[in-house]
């Protein structure tokens, strides 16, 4: 076309500044990005606003929350077995019908009940009903108001939260240089023991690393283990001291790199 | 596993965010919880092809049947979707300010929940869809360009519309109440 390269550049300029700004540049355009920013007020001005609206409407806009009578108009869908209308009248008991732990418990009982062949999700070293609590502990802190008892994005803060409260030292990392800011820590409950529940932050997401003591346990760079449960998907492995579960409903390929990361970064 | 756990473990986690997306495609939340429904009924029928990213996947439902819904209730809202030379015209703006305090930033963080709501409302339907899958779901452009069935390009010129867009609109309202004060 007959735009002028200028211009041409600068839209160019424009959308690597969102990609910037998304984190979803590779390190060399990185560094082209912050390049451009440096010599170019008008778009070190740019980046200011957009990161002034992006604060604006993570604080301002809210996610919609679906109602209880809503929950359980749609998991009522699923009560009528597929070909069979005859079925369409039986209803749910009344009260919730929707409710995490019978949804964990069906999943381990399905776990158990399934034959061999027809689904394979869970290939782990922690055990199913480790699973199942440990996600059951994500969802009901992603209820609460906040996913986690101390708020904090400093690692000097949660890590001696977590002594005190329990005795238990964990590492906490800072990836925050990684786009996988600390947001706090928590404590959840795993085969009848209280455990450390790091919180971690991506974009809108949230990845709570759970720490299940292992004593003498090191991180000898085993393969990541693998599991899903109720769409969120769980990633394992062994560090100093401690097992780790990282737990979220990130895309897997993202939740793998914050285990890579952290990783690396623990054992640094 | 049966096709209700199924549902249960691939659908029901994922509600929040399909009735947010469903909010703003269609306008209300009254609105999105019909869509969210009808979505719902079609993912149970589909669930045999839920896939490794199942919340993509049920927001693409979501998408879909807000446009078939969309299309039905709101028709002239859809017409110019995909009409990339409506596209064109929005181009990116980047005004020269560099010498002053950046008043558009200033204005930006003051506004507040219904200026910024209005103005995200006010979005051509695609530039909307792409900054809620982003701002407000927290998808990645992958995951975008995978529920738009757009390539990732065309997710990331759309994206940096939305955002040119709010911006000025945000920063005249802003100056408008200012004027007007």
């Amino acid at each position: 076309m007959n735009k002028p390269p200028a211009w041409t550049s600068r839209e160019e300029s424009l959308l690597l500044l969102n990609a910037y700004l998304d984190n979803e540049l590779d390190a060399a355009s990185v560094l082209d990005v912050e390049r451009r920013i440096g010599a170019d007020a008008t778009l070190k001005a740019e980046l200011g606003r957009l990161v002034e609206l992006r604060n604006a409407l993570a604080t301002q806009v809210s996610k919609e929350r679906a109602s209880d009578a809503f929950r359980q108009r749609i998991a009522a869908i699923a009560d009528v077995p597929k070909g069979s209308p005859a079925a369409a009248q039986r209803t749910r008991p009344s009260g919730r019908s929707f409710d995490w732990r019978q949804m964990a418990a069906a999943a381990a009982l399905a776990a158990v009940l399934a034959s061999a062949g027809t689904y394979v999700a869970l290939q782990q070293t922690a055990s199913t009903g480790e699973i199942a609590e440990i996600v059951a502990g994500h969802q009901r802190a992603l209820l609460a108001a906040a996913p986690f008892d101390v708020a904090s994005s400093d690692h000097h803060t949660v890590k001696p939260w977590f002594d005190g409260k329990l005795a238990l030292s964990p590492q906490v990392v800072d990836l925050n240089d990684a786009g996988f800011p600390l947001a706090g820590g928590r404590v959840d409950v795993v085969d009848g023991k209280p455990v450390p529940a790091i919180v971690y932050k991506r974009r809108q997401h949230v990845i709570s690393l759970i720490a299940v003591p292992h004593p003498g346990s090191t991180d000898g760079g085993e393969p990541l283990t693998h599991a899903t449960r109720d769409g969120y998907f769980l990633l394992g492995w062994p560090g100093r001291d401690f097992h780790y579960t990282a737990v979220s409903d990130l895309a897997q390929p993202e939740l793998e790199e914050f285990a890579a990361r952290w990783r690396s970064a623990a054992t640094r | 596993m049966d096709e209700r756990q199924l549902f249960a473990e691939v659908v029901m986690p994922h509600l929040d965010d399909a009735l947010s997306l469903a909010r703003w495609l269609t306008g209300s939340v009254t609105d999105a919880e019909d869509v969210v429904q009808e979505a719902c009924v079609r993912a149970y029928a589909a669930i045999a092809t839920a896939r490794s990213n199942p919340r993509a996947w049920l927001l693409a439902i979501v998408r879909n049947t807000a446009f078939t819904w969309l299309a039905k209730n709101r028709p002239k809202s859809v017409v110019v979707t995909d009409d990339d030379a409506v596209f064109e015209k929005a181009s990116l703006e980047m005004i020269d300010r560099s010498q002053e305090m950046t008043p558009e930033a200033v204005l930006i963080a003051k506004a507040d929940s219904e200026q910024l709501k209005r103005a995200i409302a006010g979005l051509p339907l695609a530039y909307r869809e792409a900054l809620v899958l982003r701002e407000i779901e927290g998808l990645s452009y992958q995951e975008i360009s995978t529920v738009m069935s757009i390539p990732i390009g065309t997710v990331m010129s759309r994206l940096a519309r939305a955002r040119n867009l709010l911006i000025q609109r945000i920063g005249m309202a802003g100056k408008g109440k200012a004027g007007a004060a």
